[in-house]
């Protein structure tokens, strides 16, 4: 085999470097940036444009589509349909206008220095340097959280902090990690530090326990509840953060259970506070988190998903990277896969499991309980790559308590899924996964038109925090009044249904 | 094909109508009721439990075999009369441990136990140490079934454990755990007697510690 020639790849405002073989597509080289793909990357949206300044990419139909000749002579192109043939500098669209592109009816006051938002997540951490003056993002960090080699998911976290001494290593962890964080965005966007207002951090409820310093004892067992939600504000030298001392840093509050400020973020990111129709938010992660309401009233809920959409527990799974696969479809009755970084398949992240046990269910290789047909332990999808009997099992139980959530909280709030106008996916699995497929699994009762991807809602949400922090102080009284959390754990129903949704929807069932 | 045979099948399929109307329909006929669980209830779950070790069935499909095996001892129980009524193979007081509301484990270890002749004593979930000693002492129970599905509400096995200990009843009962995040190696190390690595194994972990 002959090497593929490798190019250079120049990400403008960071001036991030990198480097990929021929023929590697700009969305995978651009996901593993942080950067994202609202439908998925499949050229429906115009969510992942960048502007070419450097280099030939080719335009196809899709970007004819999307884009106006104009555009398109002015060096315009989706992302999600290049791949690397050439040594690129390119302009990051996304970056650059996530706040700005919600103008219509978001404004700020401007106003001298710089911010830093941050989403810390149980998995990955997502940090953004802003300017105030002018809205625009100057620098992306994005990390594993370190806390993950004790515990990948929330309860065996949670099971370290409360086992002697845990908490302290988590907090004193987290902390460093983000302080590092900000340092790098802040020599990345070459700005002084002092500089440095404002910082929010949005997470959920343990996230926001462990940053803070707060015990997370009454969370880890029934009925899950902490009474210190509250938002938490911290000077430089409370958290021994080497800024400026007028900076102030600020973890907002929590909504209940485990549903965090993440949720309150997307919130604010969505308009679902503000909406007079029945709209939703769903976070998919190892915690799903599912928010239904309106203007009036919001109901908020979390539910253990299991690591499965994550690729954590599936005999081959990984994560989103390089040889995943990610997408799958049935072309001829025969399964074809789509496989990241153009490479080798290697494992299954949780785009692509979801993917492949739909077109299971429609090519009869998977039975509606969930059985692979005839009797066979495994299915092969792309060699070395198989899907095996447990591994559907693992995604029955992930889906099972997404979908027994959303329709306890849609109950609760005396609607259902027909009443639902829209439902707003976060998330970057959420802008993977194909609405079909969570549809043909069972895990969103909806169809594919009512399904919106949101992008990163926590990230956003904390950025619009950032801007009306201002006027407030960040603690949203008002608004927290007028959510409620529902317990799942608590809901003695929650089981029932559970055990209802374990199994795929027959395929005439699938609906309308 | 006799009746047991069409009762196993009706079990196994998961269509309670059906094994009742068996059960009624054999119980017509002259069959003893006693004669119901060597020859048709507890091969049947038997077979459910290997289908479930085997990746075959899942949760569903078991619940709902486990519950077509109780429209059928629902009509037996009753009519079990002297020595048969008594010959139950132990008493189990089971549940799910404090702090910890999964039950759908714990529920088909009790519905299997059942189904082979266990007496259940079945305390549900968030369940404290003394509610064990307690139904321990009330109930003559031979074995102690505890489970939990949190890393975080596992830790309180052992509490149940010394409970029972400092009870005096330790010497009275054995002790079996189980539940997702439960090893045989922890089991071990807390002082458990027995471990169960999923619900088909209860029934056979429990024989044996009685046996033993």
């Amino acid at each position: 085999m002959t090497e593929k020639k490798n190019y250079r790849i120049v990400l403008q405002p960071t001036h991030a470097e990198l480097t990929a073989p021929a023929g590697t597509s700009l969305r995978d080289l651009l996901f593993e940036q942080g950067v994202e793909f609202p439908c998925g990357g499949q050229g429906r949206c115009r969510g992942c444009r960048v502007r070419v300044h450097e280099g030939t990419t080719e335009i196809n139909a899709a970007q004819r589509e999307r884009l106006s000749a104009q555009e398109l002579a002015n060096g315009w192109r989706l992302a999600c349909q290049c791949s690397v043939v050439d040594n690129l500098v390119i302009e990051l669209r996304q970056w650059d206008a996530a706040i700005l592109a919600d103008d219509t009816a978001f404004s700020f006051v401007p106003r001298e220095g710089l911010g830093a938002a941050v989403d810390l997540g149980t998995t990955t951490l997502v940090a953004q340097l802003v300017n105030l003056a002018t809205g625009k993002v100057m620098a992306v960090r994005t990390a594993l959280n370190a806390q993950a080699r004790y515990g990948a998911d929330i309860m065996s976290r949670l099971q370290f902090a409360t086992s002697g001494g845990g908490q302290a290593t988590l907090n004193h962890l987290i902390r460093q990690q983000i302080a590092g964080l900000i340092r790098q965005l802040i020599l990345l966007a070459k700005v002084p530090g002092s500089d440095l207002r404002d910082v929010v951090l949005v997470g959920n409820t343990v996230m926001h326990h462990l940053f803070c310093g707060i015990d997370v004892e009454p969370l880890s067992h029934y009925p899950f509840e902490s009474k210190e939600l509250d938002l938490q504000t911290f000077r430089a030298r409370d958290l021994e953060w080497d800024l400026s001392d007028r900076s102030v840093i600020r973890f907002l509050p929590c909504l209940g259970g485990f549903v965090g400020s993440d949720i309150l973020a997307g919130i604010l990111a969505t308009k679902l506070g503000e909406s007079r129709e029945l709209t939703g938010l769903m976070d998919l992660g190892t915690n799903g988190e599912i928010v239904v309401g309106n203007r009036e009233r919001l109901f908020c809920a979390s539910t253990a998903a299991g690591p499965a959409f994550e690729g954590a527990r599936i005999s081959m799974g990984m994560r989103a990277a390089t040889g995943a696969i990610s997408q799958a479809e049935v072309k001829n009755e025969r399964l074809v896969c789509h496989v990241l970084g153009n490479a080798a398949p290697q494992g299954l992240c949780g785009s692509g499991l979801v993917d492949v046990v739909a077109a299971g269910l429609e090519m009869g290789a998977i039975q509606e309980s969930g059985r692979l047909a005839n009797g066979a332990k495994e299915w092969m999808l792309a060699p070395p790559v198989v899907l095996t009997q447990n591994d559907i099992r693992e995604l029955q139980l992930a889906k099972a308590a997404i979908a027994a959530g959303a329709r306890i909280l849609l109950e609760r709030s005396g609607t259902s899924f027909a009443d639902l106008k829209e439902l707003y996916l976060a998330g970057a699995f959420g802008n993977y996964i194909r609405h079909a497929s969570a549809q043909r699994i069972g895990l969103i009762n909806l169809p594919s038109e009512r399904i919106a991807p949101a992008g990163n809602t926590a990230l956003l949400g904390a950025k619009l925090a950032m801007f009306s922090l201002d006027g407030e102080d960040g603690s949203y009284t008002q608004l927290r009044h007028r959510i409620e959390h529902v317990a799942l754990k608590a809901d003695t129903n929650f089981q029932d249904i559970f055990v209802e949704e374990l199994t795929f929807p027959s395929s005439n069932h699938v609906h309308s | 094909m006799s009746i047991f045979d069409d009762l196993q099948q009706a079990i196994i399929d998961g269509k309670s109508p059906l094994a009742k109307e068996l059960t009624e329909k054999g119980l017509s006929e002259g069959l003893r009721p006693a004669e119901f669980f060597p020859n048709a209830i507890i091969p049947s779950m038997n077979e459910v439990g290997r289908r479930m070790r085997e990746c075959e069935f899942f949760i569903p499909e078991v619940l709902i075999a486990a519950r077509a095996a109780r429209a059928s001892t629902d009509i037996l129980r009753p009519l079990l009369v002297g020595d048969e009524a008594v010959s139950s193979a132990g008493t189990v007081v089971c549940g799910t441990v404090k702090g910890d509301l999964h039950d759908i484990g714990k529920n088909i270890v009790a519905m299997m136990l059942e189904s082979a002749g266990f007496e259940i004593v079945d305390l549900g979930v968030d369940v404290s140490p003394e509610k064990v000693v307690e139904a321990v002492r009330q109930h003559q129970a031979n074995v102690v079934a505890m489970s939990a599905l949190l890393t975080t509400t596992m830790v309180n096995m052992k509490a149940v454990i010394e409970a029972l200990a400092s009870a005096g009843l330790r010497d009275q009962v054995k002790v079996m755990v189980g539940g997702a995040p439960v090893t045989e190696a922890w089991a071990r190390s807390i002082g458990a007697d027995g471990y169960g690595k999923d619900a088909s194994a209860a029934v056979e972990t429990a024989r044996s510690l009685l046996a033993a």
